[in-house]
């Protein structure tokens, strides 16, 4: 039964939403990685190193050269996200306001287990702290990584960022907060498997555009 | 020699992987293609052993040529790198080569001379004297290798630039290309061997060059990664073949511009 | 227990990264070869001119791919016989803490602006006698040494 859509018919994912997430998840996956086989070849924590199962890359050259080309997918897609996320309001719809009353609320009902996802279309304030969190961590990586592609041409970046060693610093750190924020969101997904069909099928439909006041209950 | 990651146990001859390079130019857009079917699909299999097979190698090596083009439209070739008081400077610089310390065979600076190759109009071979007494230039400038570690040198030497049009070199050719005593060949582009602060050191904080150091000429340029940077210089080529290099036979970039 | 379940699948992937944090087994900067004396061993390692001063509270590596750090210099000294040694901090973390040993600066090569101990396991440094000046007198800042240098190790 084929249900007929109004043009104001939207999905909780619209299908551009659902193909940049993939091709990001892969890209990140790509960069991730592809970085950690390029770091073990001057590690930043020392004693730190990255064992061979977890890199992309046989050696250093190939991981370099997955790097470089990972940063394609990932920039420009990451590029289109986010013109597309100011442009349609979706960026301010899901992840505007945080209320810190809101966050200490759903901080207190996760430490009790309460993971309800009855509502999909919905981000506690907890799911839009870390959204933006990866979304800042996903623009640290892109500026540091020029920085650090290069840093001749872009010195005055690589000078914002304190210097050339410690854009790498910030670049480890970046990865550091997405390697975080992906076990995070995957072990929820896991957890509430009905949010990974969303993301592959669009989701629910959402009935009415909603204020961006409405967004948190 | 020690293992290293850096120096694969298994290297492919390197002739191969350089027909390799002119024949994957023509097969750019087959290449792309295919590696946007392997970030996928590859992503799945990143927990595993991922070897490297043909399809993937190509489409990398496409993408990185891609790469070394966007790299030539990014460079301008007035952006000076940044420099530093010569305070800074390490003493001694830090050493690196594709083998130990121990494997460096000393080049006889008495005996020493510099071979002139391809688009050149002069192609006298130069003594150690006759560079020295070329007009000078000293920069501190920082290393940075592709590993990711840094320091800040400082190198006294003729500009590049200096010497190519002393020689009556074609400054319209593509590449300048060297060899090296220590088997290690390499190339830059044009652009980047006529940059201000790309120099035939000579010196090292006003020291001539010590023996690991790439005694009595090597090249030092702030506008390329170090693996660029080759020592112990015994010729020089100008040329619009594309010359490769040693680590780009193995897989690495080869504009590596900074 | 469902609720137990995060705390499992959190368990598994902490466990499947640990290793991350485990040493590699990758042999660096090459001990001497047997029957060498550290003196020959500095010769061939190209040592080069350093200043005693420079070489203050510089980290001292492990010769492995994960850059270990076995400490700091803390300063330079000369016995009666005229040997030089560094003055590390050792068994300590991140170069912080740890007691203080005297190695031999023919034991140690120059990785940049950090060095290296070649010549020695952490485990035969932990078997060294706990540094008492005596006997000692400290190197001046500006006295010129000659260390041998490694490429990175890996």
């Amino acid at each position: 039964m084929k249900k007929e859509r109004s043009p104001k018919d939207r999905r909780l994912h619209p299908l551009a939403i659902r193909v940049m997430h993939w091709i990001n998840a892969a890209a990140m996956m790509v960069m991730i990685t592809s970085g950690w086989g390029i770091y073990n070849d001057d590690v930043i924590i020392n004693g730190l190193h990255f064992p061979g199962y977890l890199r992309l890359g046989e050696w250093a050259a190939w991981s370099v050269n997955w790097h470089f080309a990972g940063m394609w997918f990932f920039g420009i897609n990451g590029l289109i996200y986010l013109t597309y996320g100011v442009a349609t309001g979706r960026l301010r719809e899901r992840l505007l306001p945080i209320r810190p009353r809101d966050v200490v609320k759903t901080v207190v009902e996760t430490l009790h287990f309460k993971i309800a996802h009855e509502d999909l279309t919905v981000y506690n304030a907890v799911q839009k702290l870390l959204y933006i969190l990866v979304i800042l961590a996903s623009i640290n990586q892109a500026l540091t990584g020029l920085a650090l592609w290069k840093p001749v041409q872009f010195s005055s970046l690589v000078s914002l960022f304190g210097g050339f060693q410690s854009v790498r610093v910030f670049h480890f750190a970046g990865m550091v907060v997405i390697v975080g924020f992906v076990i995070v969101h995957v072990l929820l997904a896991v957890l509430v498997p009905k949010t990974i069909w969303a993301m592959l099928a669009g989701g629910p439909r959402l009935e009415k555009r909603r204020s961006p006041q409405g967004a948190s209950k | 020699m020690t293992k290293s990651p850096f120096r694969p146990d298994d290297a492919p001859d390197a002739s191969v992987l350089d027909m390799h390079r002119t024949l994957i130019r023509t097969l750019e857009r087959r290449g792309l293609l295919r590696a946007g079917l392997t970030l996928g699909s590859l992503v799945m299999l990143t927990g595993c052993d991922v070897k490297r097979p043909e399809a993937v190698e190509e489409a990398l090596l496409a993408i990185s040529n891609l790469n070394d083009r966007v790299q030539a439209l990014l460079f301008d070739a007035n952006k000076l790198a940044p420099t530093y008081p010569a305070s800074m400077i390490l003493r001694p610089p830090k050493f690196n080569a594709y083998y130990d310390v121990t494997d460096v065979k000393p080049v006889n600076g008495a005996t020493w001379k510099l071979e002139l190759g391809g688009l050149i109009q002069n192609k006298r071979p130069w003594t150690l004297q006759d560079l020295q007494a070329l007009p000078q230039r000293s920069i501190v400038i920082k290393h940075i290798c592709v590993e990711g570690w840094s320091y800040i040198g400082g190198w006294t030497g003729v500009p590049l630039r200096t010497f190519l049009e002393r020689t009556g070199a074609d400054l319209r050719a593509k590449y300048v290309a060297f060899q090296t005593a220590d088997n290690y060949p390499s190339s830059i582009d044009m652009a980047a061997a006529l940059h201000p602060q790309t120099v035939l050191a000579l010196q090292y904080g006003g020291q001539p060059l010590a023996d690991p150091f790439g005694f009595p000429v090597r090249l030092r340029t702030a506008v390329k990664l170090g693996y660029k940077n080759p020592k112990w210089i015994t010729a020089i080529e100008v040329t619009n073949t594309y010359p490769g290099g040693f680590w780009e036979s193995k897989g690495f970039p080869w504009f590596a511009g900074m | 227990m469902p609720h137990s379940i995060p705390i499992v699948v959190a368990t598994a992937i902490m466990l499947a990264i640990a290793p991350a944090c485990a040493q590699s087994p990758m042999p660096g900067g090459m001990p001497p070869p047997a029957g060498m004396s550290l003196a020959e061993s500095t010769a061939m390692r190209f040592p080069q001119p350093v200043r005693a001063g420079d070489l203050a509270h510089r980290l001292i590596l492990q010769p492995v791919e994960s850059q270990i750090i076995l400490g700091r210099v803390r300063s330079v000294v000369r016995n009666a016989q005229g040997d030089v040694s560094v003055v590390m901090n050792f068994g300590g973390f991140y170069g912080y803490g740890g007691r203080l040993i005297a190695v031999p600066i023919d034991a140690m090569v120059l990785l940049g602006d950090e060095m290296e101990v070649v010549a020695y396991t952490p485990k035969q440094l932990a078997a060294f006698a706990t540094f008492t000046p005596d006997a000692t007198t400290p190197v001046a800042d500006d006295t010129i040494l000659k260390v041998g240098l490694a490429k990175p190790s890996h």
